[in-house]
């Protein structure tokens, strides 16, 4: 088989039909990206769970003389309360390490978390603040042993999950994901259809050579291979194009809007974004080469 | 060498119907009769493009019904083929054109080099290598087609009316030179019905009507009170 008659029968066959090639390639490209950018997206999701998760998880506010609730009937926690909570939580199989946070180092994080709003910060009581026992669990999944412990001790006014909070969050990174996705099969869809019909038309307007290649004796595979690589090709260059997008989002969205405004996460990293590059390759020649084998199957009788 | 027996029914009437031939290595055999006759079909049947209903095609001592299907290019690389239509790739010049059949089944560029000229030569196109097949008249198309079939030197040449779309007088070129290369040994089967040529040549006749044998004649002529 020689490599130059192949590739310039490849290449006179994609500029023969350059419109539906330049289609081809745009779609394909099209929803490699969107492919990539869910993926970019789950591990974002991730990233930030192990980032959150390996933060103090669980919260147990204790009793604070201006709360109303029926555990705490607007007193202060007693100091005999307070060691019992810290014993039963030290003493809790599920737990890993136990955080105080006073009073003090509420209103300290408290100032801290509200700089910008300075008056938040002029119009909150100090002594407003309750203090809490953080908790860091072994498996963060065991929340609700840790929460059912102390829930209804004497001066545990509330137990919170920070999981709780970012859920709904995470939830709504992952919709969009698997809404991405399915544009992005959707896509994949009528890229297999054009790539179908590319080879389709690639075939008819080459019939003379074929029948010649059939008469004199080409085996099978010197005459389907140009057209499987034709397929293969654009494929590729849309994929090329899609690991392009990618960077240039991962530049410009993700470096330059994002990270900049939302500094209290990280961001995923350039080995993510170059680790995508395989995948939308390897989809990106399956799928237009399985769409060109079948187009083969149908259109080229050899 | 070639042992042809086959019985081929279609729609209502067989193509070819219990056409038990046997050709000789080496033969110049005429496949005479009127349109729809089954010449076509037999030469197709020579090929492996169709498969016989019932009975065998041998081809070279190789029965093609047991033939599988990876092995039908190496067939037809052993048989040449010249058509009505010469079949030439109008985008590419008479050198390409005979070269094409080479490359696409993987000889080296050197091969090509050497025996596309060789085969130019025999066929009396020399110098007119270059030209498009729409700078030459039919009868040099036709010796370009001849050239392209013989290119590979197979043991058959097939000939589906080479001289079907070609004046008297050029179509006794061609018949001269598919005799020339009769006389290198290659066995050739033509279908035609031009019956000034096959009188000319008093070659083996074999006639078929309404996809039977009806005649078989060593030196015949093409019809029969001739």
């Amino acid at each position: 088989m020689r490599a130059q008659f192949v590739t310039s029968e490849i290449l006179i066959g994609l500029r023969r039909n350059l419109t539906m090639t330049i289609a081809v390639i745009i779609t394909t490209s099209v929803s490699l990206a969107l492919v990539g950018s869910a993926m970019l997206m789950r591990s974002q999701v991730g990233l930030m769970k192990s980032y959150w998760y390996d933060k103090i998880e669980v919260s147990i506010f204790l009793c604070n003389h201006i709360v109303e609730s029926p555990n705490c009937k607007g007193v202060d926690v007693s100091e005999a309360q307070r060691e019992q909570i810290s014993t039963d939580l030290h003493n809790n199989p599920a737990v890993q390490k136990v955080y105080y946070e006073s009073k003090q180092q509420a209103w300290k994080n408290f100032q801290k978390q509200f700089a910008n709003s300075p008056e938040i910060v002029k119009n909150t009581n100090p002594d407003a603040l309750p203090e809490s026992y953080r908790v860091k669990l072994k498996d963060p999944s065991k929340f609700a042993v840790v929460a059912s412990a102390v829930q209804d001790e004497p001066g545990v006014e509330q137990v919170t999950d920070i999981r709780k909070t970012l859920d709904p969050f995470f939830k709504f990174l992952n919709g969009l994901r698997n809404g991405i996705f399915v544009i992005a099969i959707v896509m994949f869809i009528a890229c297999a259809l054009l790539i179908f019909n590319t080879i389709r038309v690639a075939a008819f307007s080459r019939r003379r050579e074929t029948g010649i290649m059939r008469l004199v004796g080409a085996s099978n595979l010197y005459i389907r291979l140009p057209f499987l690589l034709e397929g293969a090709l654009a494929g590729s260059v849309g994929a090329a194009f899609a690991c392009g997008f990618l960077v240039i989002a991962k530049v410009s969205f993700v470096d330059g809007v994002l990270a900049p405004s939302l500094t209290f996460t990280p961001f995923i990293g350039w080995s993510e974004v170059v680790g995508t590059f395989p995948w939308l390759f390897l989809f990106g020649i399956l799928l237009s080469t399985a769409s060109s084998f079948l187009a083969i199957q149908r259109h080229l009788r050899v | 060498m070639e042992q042809v027996v086959k019985s081929y029914p279609t729609s209502t009437r067989p193509a070819l119907d219990s056409v038990d031939v046997d050709i000789e290595k080496g033969e110049f055999v005429f496949l005479v009769g009127s349109s729809g006759s089954g010449k076509s079909t037999f030469l197709r049947l020579v090929l492996k493009e169709e498969t016989p209903t019932s009975g065998r095609v041998h081809v070279a001592g190789k029965d093609l019904s047991s033939l599988s299907s990876w092995k039908v290019p190496a067939l037809r690389r052993s048989i040449g083929c010249v058509f009505q239509d010469f079949r030439l790739l109008p985008n590419k010049t008479v050198f390409e054109n005979v070269a094409f059949a080479l490359e696409v089944i993987g000889k080296p560029q050197g091969t090509i080099a050497k025996v596309v000229p060789e085969v130019l030569d025999l066929v009396g196109l020399d110098g007119k290598a270059q030209r498009m097949p729409d700078e030459l008249s039919g009868g040099e198309q036709q010796r370009v087609a001849v050239a392209r079939a013989f290119v590979n030197r197979p043991m058959i040449l097939l000939a589906d009316e080479p001289t079907g779309n070609l004046d008297p007088q050029t179509s006794i070129g061609i018949m001269k030179l598919l005799d020339r290369i009769n006389r290198t040994g290659t066995t050739v089967v033509m279908a035609t019905h031009d019956s000034a040529i096959v009188d000319s040549m008093r070659r083996r006749v074999v006639e078929l009507s309404q996809g039977k044998v009806v005649r078989d004649q060593s030196r015949g002529v093409y019809g029969y009170g001739a």
